[in-house]
């Protein structure tokens, strides 16, 4: 799980980044540069990488 | 729009924003049962209510200040701790952060085709009586089901759904903090839980939603009024304020039927009229 959630945070990174720049041109309504799908995917990625610190941090004592 | 017009729309937005009765339900029916000639797609409209919705959610913030601190403090430790402590703030951090992610996902890749379909006054007027009915089923659900839990016992499952349950929302009439209580209702929390997380999980979205529509302020094609802009902002933050006051203390001993109650009708009247013809949609 901590492969998956390192992966997960550069493979929505690199969206993020893809989407900044207007490169990826998935599920939008005009062309260029899409800043809040790019600030949505960043999101995801920090949140991967907060579930990675999760999975390597020691294991939790109360749950 | 004129000046009459955007504070109206102002107090509108504060008001219906956190009621569970649509804000954009009504941002679409008032100015059509009104005969307001105003073009809700325009560069101005929607410069205007980024401004309405910084207000709101600067009222949440507000509001809820002292919860948000906590909850700050204690996502932020859990962060650098890397892993739960098991606190109260620390589980709502997470539920909210959990529950934030299907509305994001779903209303950046829906909203704008969503409401380019259904944004108009007859499915908005349908759309209205089912979000009444919504909380009438919910109400009598839950009171056969009985039970009271306290949100720190909802799992981050539950979150996801009420974040999901959320996004229903995105259809103009359907009420987005009365689907996030709906849903939290169906998960046995009291009305005044399931309100609380309704409120606290809209902050993010309400906020966002603003921040990220921030250059619309900006769009050249944008006149914006600044003198309307600044007191519709204030005014839609102090009347979601007084909502908010109004609304926590009501749900501690009452129930979403009154607005049940309000959306059907409001919705079956409004459907009437604009579907008869008698007011033009």
């Amino acid at each position: 799980m901590k492969g998956l959630s390192l992966l997960l945070a550069i493979a929505f990174f690199v969206i993020a980044v893809l989407y900044w720049t207007g490169t990826l041109q998935i599920a939008v309504h005009e062309p260029g540069p899409h800043h809040k799908h790019a600030v949505l995917f960043a999101g995801l990625g920090i949140l991967c990488l907060i579930w990675f610190r999760f999975q390597s941090a020691a294991p939790s004592r109360v749950r | 729009m004129t000046f009459a017009q955007a504070m109206l729309l102002a107090i509108l937005q504060g008001f219906s924003e956190l009621f569970p009765i649509s804000s954009l339900g009504h941002t679409v029916l008032i100015p059509a049962l009104l005969h307001w000639n105003i073009d809700l797609a325009s560069p101005d409209f929607l410069a205007f209510v980024v401004v309405l919705h910084l207000g709101t959610a600067f009222a949440l913030l507000v509001f809820y200040w002292r919860e948000w601190q906590g909850i700050a403090r204690a996502f932020i430790a859990s962060i650098v701790r890397g892993r739960f402590s098991g606190s109260a703030d620390e589980k709502t951090a997470w539920l909210l952060v959990i529950g934030t992610v299907p509305v994001g996902l779903l209303g950046l890749f829906f909203e704008r085709e969503v409401r380019g379909l259904f944004a108009s006054p007859i499915p908005v007027a349908l759309f209205l009586a089912l979000n009444g009915i919504v909380m009438f089923t919910s109400e009598w659900l839950r009171r056969k089901d009985g039970g009271e839990r306290a949100l720190v016992s909802l799992s981050y499952v539950d979150a996801a759904k009420v974040g999901l349950a959320e996004s229903l929302a995105l259809l103009p009439g359907i009420s987005r903090s009365g689907s996030a209580m709906v849903a939290g209702l169906l998960m046995n929390l009291s009305e005044a839980e399931a309100a609380r997380f309704s409120f606290l999980l809209g902050t993010p979205v309400i906020l966002a939603a603003g921040l990220l529509e921030v250059p619309r302020l900006f769009d050249p094609l944008a006149h914006v009024a600044l003198v309307q802009s600044i007191l519709g902002g204030i005014l839609s933050a102090v009347t979601a304020y007084i909502s908010l006051a109004f609304l926590t203390r009501y749900f501690r001993s009452n129930d979403l039927r009154p607005f049940g109650w309000y959306c059907l009708a409001a919705g079956v009247i409004c459907f009437i009229l604009f579907f008869s013809g008698i007011v033009k949609a």
